[in-house]
C-alpha cells in the first residue's frame, strides 16, 4: 500500500513541474466552460423554453456537471502508457516489484484529485460570475448512484486507455496517436460531454448507449440530475459494471500477448 | 544454490516489418507488411556462480543486451533455459525482482523532472526497504559515487556523468544480488569512468552479488573481470579466463603520442612499432611487459607534449582471437 502513497505522491509533485503548462491548460479547461456556456444559455434564452426534456436551469446544470465530471473521469495520465510501450520505457517498470495496472492507476488517481480541487475553485469563481441556474441535488440515493456512475466511469476510462495503450506493442510507431482518434472523437462526442445523448434520434441513442462511451459523462451527470432513476439506473449500472468486466478480461488477455512480443528497444 | 545465472540454449528471434523509404513504401508495408526474422541469439549457454564479476562482450549487434534483457525478465525466450538465482525470469516474481537490477547506459529511470532523492524515496516504497536499511544504503551509495551534494537537483540539470551515477544509485539501492550492467560508462569521463569501476568492485567484493557487465571499454574489464563471455553474431565465441585472452591476444600495448618538433623522428622505430606516424601524432604498439619503460624512454629521448597508454580495443582483440577460426 505504502507503495502506491509513494507513487501518488511523486506523481502529484511532477505535475507542478510545468507551472505554466499547467496553468495554461486550466485556463483552457475555463474557456472551453465559457463556450459551451454560452452556446446553451442562447439557445435556451427564454427560462420557459424546453427542448428536449432539458430546461434551461438542467442544461445548464449539465454543462457545470460536465465540468466536475470531466475532471474526474478524464483527466487521466494512462495515455502516457503508449509512450512507454511504444519507447521501450515500460522496461524500468517490468524489472521491479510493482504491479504496472495499479502504478498508473495510482498516477491517473493523483492526476484526478489534483483536478478535482482545481475544478471545485474554477466551478466557485464561475458560479459566483456567471450565477447560472444550478441544481443542487439533495436526494441522498442519488448521489450515491452517482459517485457509484463514477466510479464505473472511472475504471472504464483506465481501461479503454490501456487498452490502446497496448497497440505499440504490435506497431511501436503509431505511439501516442493510437489515442487520438478514440480520445478526441469518440470520447468527447460519444460520452456526452459536447452535448446530451438523449438529445439525438431513440435508434442511435440506444446504439450509443449499448457502448461503454456514454457512461464516462453522459450517464454520471444524467443521474446527477435525476433523470434516470428506478429500472432505468440500475439497468445502467449493470450496464457500466459488464463493460468494466469485459474491458477488464479483455485488457489481460492483450497486455499478456502484448509483453510476449515486447521488444523493449533502447539499450 | 550453486549457480546464481543458467542460460542454456537460448534463442531469441524477433520480428521486424521491413519498409521501403517514403511515403508509398510506408503505405505498401501497412497493407502487406514484409515480414523479416531476427536471429539475435542463436543457442546462448553459460552459467555463473553466486559472486562472480563476468565481462560480457563483443561487437555492436551481436546479442549482448538481449541476453541481459533475457535474464532480467523483459524478453520472452524464444527457445531455451533461463534460470536466474531459481527462478524463471520471464516470469517476473515480486521475489525475483527485488534480488536484481538491470542498468543500461542509454536508459533512465530516474523521473526527469524531479530531483533524484525523489525516484529513490519512490524505489524505497517499490522494493519495500526499511527506513534503516535504505538511509544506510542511500548514504553509502552516495558517498561512493560522490552525488550527495546533488540529491536535491532536478535530474535535467545534472550533467552525464552526474545523472549515470545517480542511475546506479538508483539502481542499487535496494541492494541487488544479481546485477546486470549494460555499458554502464558510456559516455563518462575518464575519471567517472574510474570512480563507477570502483565502485562496481567494491560492490561485488562486499556483498557477493554476481555481476553481468557489458562494454566496448576494455578498461572496464580490465582489473575489474576475472572471467569473461565473448558474444559474437548471437553466438558464444569465447568462455573463460580474462588474462588467457589477454597473454594471448593483447600482448601489447598502445602507446599514443603528441609531438612538438620532428626532432629524432626516424629513431622512433627502436622504442616499439609504429603503428601510425602522422606528425604530431604517433601511435606505438610495444610489449605489455615494457610499456612502462617504452613511455619513460619516449618522454626523455623525444620533444612529447602529451602521453597516453591504452589497451587495445576489445574489438580488435576479437578479430585477432577469432579471424583464425575457420569458417564453417
Ligand atoms: N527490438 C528489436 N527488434 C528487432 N531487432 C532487434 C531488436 N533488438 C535487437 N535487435 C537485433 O538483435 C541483434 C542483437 O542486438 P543487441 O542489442 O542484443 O546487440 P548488442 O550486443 O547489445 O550490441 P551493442 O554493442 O551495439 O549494444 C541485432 O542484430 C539487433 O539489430
Ligand atoms: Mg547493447
Amino acid at each position: 500500500m505504502r507503495k502506491y502513497l509513494q507513487i501518488f505522491k511523486i506523481s502529484f509533485e511532477e505535475e507542478f513541474t510545468y507551472r505554466l503548462n499547467f496553468i495554461l491548460w486550466r485556463i483552457r479547461n475555463v474557456m472551453q466552460i465559457f463556450l459551451t456556456y454560452f452556446i446553451w444559455s442562447t439557445v435556451y434564452s427564454d427560462p420557459a423554453k424546453q427542448i428536449f426534456g432539458y430546461d434551461r436551469t438542467k442544461i445548464l446544470t449539465y454543462v457545470f456537471g460536465i465540468m466536475i465530471v470531466r475532471a474526474l473521469v478524464l483527466s487521466a495520465r494512462a495515455m502516457d502508457v503508449s509512450n512507454d510501450v511504444a519507447s521501450g520505457n515500460l522496461s524500468n517498470y517490468l524489472t521491479k516489484p510493482v504491479n504496472y495496472f495499479k502504478y498508473w492507476f495510482t498516477r491517473d488517481i493523483s492526476s484526478k484529485v489534483l483536478n478535482l480541487i482545481f475544478a471545485t475553485v474554477e466551478f466557485i469563481l464561475l458560479f459566483l460570475v456567471l450565477k447560472p441556474p444550478f441544481l443542487f441535488q439533495t436526494n441522498i440515493a442519488v448521489i450515491l448512484a452517482f459517485l457509484v456512475s463514477i466510479i464505473f466511469a472511472v475504471i472504464i476510462y483506465f481501461l479503454i486507455l490501456f487498452l490502446l495503450s497496448s497497440i505499440p506493442f504490435w506497431i511501436p510507431e503509431i505511439g501516442w496517436g493510437s489515442h487520438f482518434l478514440v480520445t478526441v472523437v469518440i470520447v468527447e462526442a460519444l460520452s456526452g460531454s459536447l452535448f446530451p445523448i438523449n438529445i439525438l434520434p431513440q435508434g442511435l441513442q440506444s446504439i450509443i448507449l449499448a457502448t461503454p462511451f456514454p457512461y464516462l459523462i453522459y450517464f454520471p451527470v444524467e443521474v446527477y440530475l435525476g433523470n434516470i432513476s428506478g429500472w432505468a439506473l440500475f439497468g445502467g449500472l449493470m450496464v457500466a459494471a459488464s463493460w468494466v468486466g469485459v474491458l477488464w478480461v479483455f485488457l489481460n488477455v492483450v497486455w499478456q500477448k502484448g509483453l510476449k512480443v515486447y521488444q523493449s528497444f533502447g539499450g | 544454490m550453486d549457480r546464481a545465472i543458467i542460460v542454456d540454449g537460448l534463442v531469441k528471434d524477433f520480428e521486424v516489418t521491413e519498409r521501403e523509404p517514403g511515403l508509398t513504401g510506408a503505405f505498401k508495408s501497412l497493407i502487406s507488411p514484409k515480414k523479416k526474422i531476427v536471429n539475435a541469439l542463436k543457442g546462448v549457454s553459460f552459467s555463473i556462480q553466486p559472486g562472480e564479476l563476468v565481462g560480457f562482450i563483443g561487437p555492436n549487434g551481436a546479442g549482448k543486451t538481449t541476453t541481459l534483457k533475457t535474464l532480467s525478465g523483459l524478453l520472452y525466450p524464444t527457445a531455451g533455459f533461463v534460470e536466474v538465482l531459481e527462478f524463471d525470469p520471464w516470469k517476473r516474481n515480486p521475489e525475483f525482482l527485488k534480488q536484481i537490477s538491470l542498468v543500461m547506459g542509454q536508459k533512465n529511470q530516474l523521473w526527469w523532472d524531479l530531483p533524484a532523492i525523489e525516484t529513490f524515496e519512490l524505489n524505497r516504497a517499490i522494493y519495500d526497504i526499511p527506513t534503516r536499511s535504505y538511509n544506510e544504503n542511500l548514504k553509502e551509495l552516495t558517498e561512493l559515487l560522490d552525488v550527495e551534494k546533488l540529491l536535491n537537483t532536478p535530474v535535467r540539470k545534472l550533467s552525464l556523468g552526474q545523472r549515470m551515477r545517480m542511475e546506479l544509485v538508483a539502481a542499487l539501492i535496494h541492494k541487488p544480488k544479481v546485477l546486470f550492467l549494460d555499458e554502464p560508462t558510456i559516455g563518462l569521463d575518464i575519471i567517472a569512468q574510474q570512480k563507477v569501476r570502483d565502485f562496481i568492485y567494491d560492490y561485488n567484493r562486499k556483498y557477493n552479488a554476481t555481476v553481468l557487465l557489458t562494454s566496448h571499454n576494455m578498461g572496464d574489464l580490465i582489473n575489474l573481470a576475472r572471467r569473461v563471455i565473448i558474444i559474437n553474431d548471437g553466438k558464444i565465441l569465447y568462455d573463460g579466463a580474462f588474462e588467457d585472452l589477454i597473454m594471448q591476444y593483447a600482448k601489447e600495448k598502445i602507446i599514443k603520442a603528441t609531438l612538438s618538433n620532428e626532432n629524432n623522428i626516424s629513431n622512433l622505430e627502436k622504442i616499439g612499432k609504429i603503428k601510425k606516424l602522422s606528425f604530431p601524432e604517433v601511435v606505438l604498439s610495444v610489449p605489455r611487459s615494457a610499456a612502462a619503460v617504452a613511455a619513460s624512454e619516449l618522454l626523455q629521448n623525444f620533444p612529447v607534449d602529451d602521453l597516453t597508454i591504452e589497451e587495445i580495443p576489445i574489438e580488435e582483440i576479437i578479430r585477432k582471437a577469432f579471424k583464425s577460426e575457420p569458417k564453417k
